[in-house]
């Protein structure tokens, strides 16, 4: 249920950074990238590569471009993730960093080569492609800070000493 | 009835083999304005909308925040160049006052234009050492001893001359001293200086008039004749002498230009 929220959200934010009042990189970041790297703590590569598939396929429709090309990335980069994460046992701040760059990386090398394999003319190229590695980085930056003050917030300590000014 | 029980990393395999067909199939024959397109395009509206108004609302506030900061800093600069117009106006308005006073006091003393030196005060230390420093000095011409005269009278001597200043010892010095005379009494007397300039050296019982001029008679050879130094005020007998303070013509605090005469009377009028 937390995973289709997050996608749903990460949908509506994948298109609403697209709007023409907001500073124009904002739309290199795949908000939907994120989810993916999110799944990686929970499932196995293959569960993460299905998670991937979707969020490829829904960027797809979202573009309004051929649709697989994205799908198969989004699988891709899951996969590389996921066997990352675990080979790596990532945690904390560097694993929504590392993630969400080789997630990005990953699937913008996939969706070139695999446009370009199908004779189609990309939308966008190299440039634009690192456009969207660091953005989404910047995002899985922005998701790693709200996580630790989220865990900060949470934590017992927290409570603790909450506790005994109290006293 | 067969169940196909499929691995699931096989499947995935399989399902982006079929998706790279199709989208090869999609490549070879492109859909334009479809349902789909027609479906994302109501989807991203509202998300679109809310996004654009976020960030209306961004450049909003961004705008009138930047507006704000050059507001700000033109108000600050405006009080700026007002200050330095204020100060500036003050500088010009003291010139003008110094201009004035030192033209009236060409005026009232015309024989005494060519000789002497036209000179501003520029510090003036009434209550402790009751001296002025004027801004000219040896190189201008002025001596020690040169005599001071104001736009209403005497003011005293330079005592001490550097090259480009001098200081004046005024009137109301303690140890100032002057020769003059009383219109009206033949006697000769000598001004002394301090809190309350007096006149000493009459005989005793000696009629001073009342708010009679002093002038100065030149005996101590500092002062030229004729000038003057202030007018009397209620006279009375100290001892063997008839003492008479005496009201000073110029009040030191209020003069900004002066004449420095030449030393020993040469300059008199």
């Amino acid at each position: 249920m937390k995973l289709a929220a997050a996608f749903a959200i990460a949908l509506l934010l994948q298109l609403g950074l697209t709007a023409g009042h907001l500073w124009w990189g904002l739309a290199a970041c795949q908000p939907l990238l994120l989810v993916v790297v999110a799944t990686a703590r929970r499932f196995d590569p293959v569960g993460v590569a299905w998670c991937g598939l979707g969020a490829g396929l829904a960027s797809d429709v979202l573009a309004e471009r051929i649709i697989g090309p994205g799908g198969i990335a989004g699988a891709v980069a899951g996969v590389a993730v996921a066997v990352v994460v675990r080979r790596f046992e990532m945690e904390g701040p560097l694993y929504w960093i590392v993630g969400s760059l080789l997630a990005a990386a990953c699937s913008e090398a996939s969706w070139l080569l695999l446009t370009l394999t199908l004779g189609v003319r990309p939308d966008h190229m190299l440039l634009d492609a690192l456009a969207t590695v660091a953005m989404t980085g910047a995002a899985g930056l922005v998701v790693a800070s709200g996580e630790r003050a989220l865990r900060a917030w949470r934590s017992p300590e927290r409570r603790r000493r909450r506790v005994l000014r109290q006293l | 009835m067969v169940r196909i029980k499929l691995r699931p990393d096989l499947t995935i395999v399989l399902v982006c083999v079929a998706l790279y067909i199709a989208s090869a199939a999609q490549a070879r024959s492109p859909l334009g304005g479809t349902a789909l397109s027609l479906a994302v395009a109501t989807i991203s509206a509202p998300a679109l909308a809310v996004a654009n108004a976020a960030g209306e609302a961004w450049e909003a506030f961004w705008s009138g925040r930047r507006n704000l900061a050059s507001t700000l800093a033109e108000l600050g600069s405006l009080r700026q160049e007002s200050a330095d117009l204020r100060r500036t106006n003050q500088l010009l308005s003291a010139e003008l006052l110094a201009l004035r006073q030192g033209s009236r006091l060409l005026a009232a003393y015309p024989s005494l234009a060519e000789s002497a030196v036209l000179a501003r005060v520029i510090a003036r230390d009434l209550p402790r050492t009751h001296t002025l420093r004027l801004d000219r000095g040896s190189h201008d011409g002025v001596r020690t001893d040169s005599p001071v005269l104001a736009e209403g009278g005497l003011v005293g001597r330079v005592d001490l001359v550097l090259d480009h200043s001098c200081r004046v010892q005024l009137l109301t010095h303690p140890g100032a001293a002057a020769a003059a005379s009383v219109e009206g009494v033949q006697q000769e007397a000598l001004l002394m200086g301090g809190d309350q300039p007096r006149l000493t050296g009459f005989p005793p019982y000696t009629q001073v008039p009342l708010d009679t001029p002093v002038l100065s008679t030149g005996s101590e050879g500092i002062y030229p004749p004729g000038l003057l130094l202030g007018t009397t005020l209620e006279a009375r007998n100290d001892g063997i002498f008839t003492v008479v303070p005496v009201r000073l013509a110029v009040r030191a605090a209020e003069v900004t230009v002066v004449l420095v005469l030449a030393p020993g009377g040469r300059g008199a009028p």
